[in-house]
């Protein structure tokens, strides 16, 4: 039996830090970390989990000896970071990727960037060649070595940014929030590059999330709370304490969620749940249970149906309705240049009033372009936008007037915050518009409020906000124009599932009580399953569907060939479906979709 | 009009002159600058076009791109040289009217300056057509490094330079964004006069600073932890080394150098 050496040894450590006000007075004291023990194995993997804030991600940078504790030691791989000789060596042996891919590359090539570590060890030339290229083959990287990071995705760079601690040849990689930025597909590629270093490479894999899906793979997970270790253990035996989560502001994967609901109903047994671990195993599960005798083809019969949901009509709803049409749009990117590319291709479709509409698609299916049509930022290179029924190119067409009525929310919108107070910064767009300065007050106190915002913050600094409150201010600042639609590119990019939740439900609000339209930009389909009521999927410029929620997210093989995923709850349904049984599959809220498998279990009973 | 300027930009292709190590370009470049001020004959110009044209061969950098960043520089070179034109006063009027008189001096030194600017421009900026921001640095972090010996501190000012490179594009494209981001909230960059346009510039000058900031106090940590220190015992990827194909340039170089001065003296 191998006795597995103790890589990391966190022994009590209290973090503290001064909050300082704008002029440099200490405020008050924030105790980042309260008396933090931790210990791991060589060759683990471990998790840290907590929401934004926790204190999480000021453990990581004490791995890595960029931050000191106030009290309590730190021991990596035997060493203390107490001793400042040790800090280059405990930076080598514990290496970490950061989240922003932008902000931690500093070569201007790939290769370069991925040598940086080396050269800084002052490793021999022939050394560092070899490096780096074990490190890009490592990552999958190598074909892109000569490429600058500034055109590679998120993801891509991301992998550079691993490949750049694998040359530093480390015993542990810490992932501090690396797959925060990321669209799913990064985000997976990533867990599958950190499992596979560990497994093939021995190496300790520490990551640092807010998303518990990624966590199935752990062997240890910890989760943090206002500073606090509040729970360890296997990823299972954390699951089950669902309260305790749930105060951690966290959430269960999806399928998770499902699989307690059934085994309540009465579907799923003790014993299949204990062999349930991924989602594909819960439907295996189902599979092999509940198959029935007479399994007929009716799968691709049901799945035509619903096709018949999917085509929205554009070209009969004339362009004199109200609401924003786009007819035959294309654009063309740097047109007439070498790099010429098409984002939109032939794109016709309409967004009525107080509709809440999904886009969903990779990144660079011209998501981006098309919600930037919507107010006029970008003009079609062919064919029309209109906005109730007038074109927005027609000379009297009053351009500041669609800005106004189209809100639209960029992608992390709190980094356009510039005004010193909350208040100003709202007041912003309404002073714009040709309004008294009062009105313009109203309309941002109104927005705040609509956010969800006290009114104690209007006098704070935009800048001293937690991230979940700055990209409040900053849909704040489009609400009090007080618009007729709202366009958010991923508004719930890099917050944690509490925050994300809430700033959701408050679109809903919006959308319900205000009737505001709402199209929102997403890469989580579980997100979009619960609160919009159609989807538009994108994919190379073009619309390729555009329907109901739940005719969408019928259409298994379509998405699963343009590498889309389907929300667990639809799967269930359609599984079922095409073994026969005759369930709802027109429902897409997990709500409803449990109503429905409690209603399918009962009829079940009855029939036996 | 950012997508016109392409004096500064790299331009990737290979050639005999990308390959050629960054010291002897920026060797030449310097070199080849001093040359146009040796002396005011038409043979030395001559020459030094010659060679441009040659140099210009070598590097498979098109002429429309070269061109392309001359004209963005244009408005400069055409004010310099009309005021030239305008202020240097020699014997022979050519033109008269009013207060406006043009001389054969005038003339002369007009059509020089201009001659010596475009030179000047393209000679240097083939510099950073052919050779990569970081080899550029590597270069001129090498080529200094005495120094050091005098405090001076090369090697962080070369890092400096190269990441300065690297975020150009990066802050280029929020630029970008937040400009649309205030565009979206109403603003609009084509009203009003000088002040009012001015004051449009607060919104987007301060969050591209603020994040400015955050990326670099992200970046420095990011480069903590992947144990940067200085340049105290820092080995290369990629270090400096001449071959013979940097020799054989050296010796055109110095050729370059003998024939104009050869010029500058007999004619």
């Amino acid at each position: 039996m191998d006795i597995r050496k103790k890589l990391i040894d966190i022994k009590n450590v209290t973090f503290e830090y001064f909050r300082r006000d704008a002029e440099g007075n200490v405020q008050d004291m924030v105790e980042a970390l309260k008396d933090v023990s931790l210990e791991v194995e060589e060759g683990q993997f471990i998790a840290i989990l907590g929401r934004n804030g926790s204190g999480k991600s000021t453990l990581a940078k004490h791995i890595n000896a960029l931050l000191f504790p106030s009290e309590g030691e730190v021991i990596i791989d035997g060493m203390s970071t107490e001793e400042e000789e040790n800090h280059l060596l405990i930076r080598q042996t514990a290496g970490m990727v950061f989240q922003n891919p932008d902000n931690q590359i500093v070569g201007n090539l790939v290769e370069e960037d991925v040598a940086f570590g080396p050269e800084n060890l002052g490793v021999p030339t022939a050394d560092i060649w070899n490096r780096v290229d074990a490190a890009l083959n490592e990552t999958g990287m190598e074909k892109l070595r000569n490429q600058s990071p500034n055109h590679l995705s998120g993801g891509q760079k991301q992998r550079v940014a691993i490949a750049g601690v694998l040359a530093m040849h480390p015993k542990c990689i810490i992932f501090d929030e690396a797959t925060a930025m990321l669209d799913p597909q990064g985000r997976k590629n990533m867990i599958t590059v950190a499992k596979r270093l560990q497994e093939e490479n021995g190496i300790t894999v520490i990551l640092i999330t807010h998303h518990m899906d990624e966590v199935l793979a752990a062997d240890q997970v910890f989760v943090m709370k206002d500073g606090h270790v509040v729970a360890q253990g296997a990823p299972e035996l954390i699951f089950t304490q669902k309260t305790l989560l749930e105060e951690c502001g966290l959430c269960l994967p999806v399928f998770y969620q499902y699989m307690e609901q059934m085994h309540q109903d009465g579907i799923l047994t003790d014993r299949m749940c204990s062999r349930i671990h991924t989602e594909q195993d819960l439907l295996a599960c189902l599979k092999e249970v509940y198959t029935q005798e007479r399994t007929g083809d009716s799968a691709g019969k049901d799945e035509t149906i619903d096709k018949a949901f999917l085509d929205y009509p554009t070209d009969g709803v004339g362009k004199s309705k109200e609401g924003l049409l786009l007819n035959h749009v294309s654009y063309i990117y740097n047109k007439g240049y070498a790099d010429e590319r098409k984002a939109l291709d032939d794109v016709s479709l309409h967004i009525g009033k107080g509709e809440f509409v999904a886009v969903i698609g990779h990144t660079g299916s011209g998501k981006s372009t098309l919600m930037q049509h919507l107010n006029g930022l970008y003009l079609p290179t062919e064919g029309n936008v209109y906005y109730d029924g007038q074109d927005i190119t027609d000379a009297d067409f009053s351009m500041k007037e669609l800005r106004q009525k189209v809100g639209l929310v960029f992608q992390y919108p709190e980094y356009q915050l510039f005004a010193e107070t909350v208040e100003k910064d709202v007041c912003f767009g309404p002073e714009n518009m040709d309004i008294s300065r009062v009105e313009a007050q109203k309309r941002a106190y109104e927005a705040i409020e609509a956010v969800g915002l006290p009114d104690t913050i209007y006098d704070s600094s935009p800048l001293q906000l937690s991230g979940g409150q700055k990209r409040r201010v900053a849909m704040a600042g489009i609400l009090a124009m007080q618009p007729e639609y709202l366009v958010l590119d991923e508004p719930t990019a890099g917050l944690d599932p509490y925050s994300a939740k809430a700033i959701l439900q408050m679109l809903k609000d919006l959308q319900q009580k205000q009737g505001i339209g709402i199209v929102l930009v997403s890469h989580s389909m579980e997100e979009v399953a619960e609160y919009a009521d159609r989807i538009i999927v994108m994919d190379q410029g073009r619309k390729c569907m555009d329907g109901p929620v739940w005719a969408v997210y019928n259409q298994l093989y379509r998405l699963e060939k343009l590498g889309l995923s389907v929300p667990v709850g639809n799967r269930i349904l359609v599984t079922l479906r095409q073994m026969g049984y005759s369930v709802n599959t027109q429902i897409n809220r997990m709500e409803d979709i449990f109503a429905e498998l409690a209603r399918w279990k009962s009829l079940m009973g009855k029939q036996v | 009009m950012m997508k016109d300027m392409t004096i500064g930009q790299f331009y990737n292709t290979d050639s005999v002159i990308h390959r050629l190590d960054p010291r002897v370009k920026v060797i030449f470049t310097l070199i080849y600058v001093m040359s146009l001020f040796f002396s005011r004959n038409p043979v030395l110009y001559v020459a030094a076009f010659a060679v441009l044209v040659f140099y210009i061969k070598l590097s498979k950098v098109p002429i429309s791109f070269i061109m392309k960043g001359l004209k963005a520089l244009g408005m400069i070179i055409l004010f310099t040289v009309v005021i030239n034109l305008f202020t240097v006063q020699g014997a022979k009027t050519l033109v008269e009217w009013h207060f406006i008189r043009i001389t054969d001096a005038g003339l002369k030194s007009a059509i020089y300056l201009g001659l010596r600017l475009c030179f000047m421009i393209i000679g240097s900026s083939m510099m950073t057509y052919t050779t990569t921001p970081n080899a550029l640095t590597d270069g001129l972090e090498k080529m200094l490094g005495w120094m050091k010996k005098i405090h001076v501190p090369v090697h962080e000012f070369a890092m400096i330079m190269a990441i300065a490179l690297r975020f150009v594009p990066i802050l280029v494209d929020e630029l970008d964004k937040i400009m649309k981001a205030q565009m979206a909230r109403g603003v609009d960059f084509k009203e009003g006069n000088l002040m009012a346009r001015l004051k449009k510039l607060v919104p987007i000058i301060i969050p591209l600073f603020v994040s400015a900031v955050r990326r670099s106090n992200e970046l420095a940590l990011a480069m903590d932890a992947r144990c940067y220190h200085g340049g105290e015992g820092r080995t290369k990827m990629k270090p400096l080394q001449y071959k013979r194909n940097d020799r054989i340039a050296y010796v055109f170089v110095m050729i370059y150098l003998v024939m104009m001065i050869a010029i500058a003296i007999h004619f």
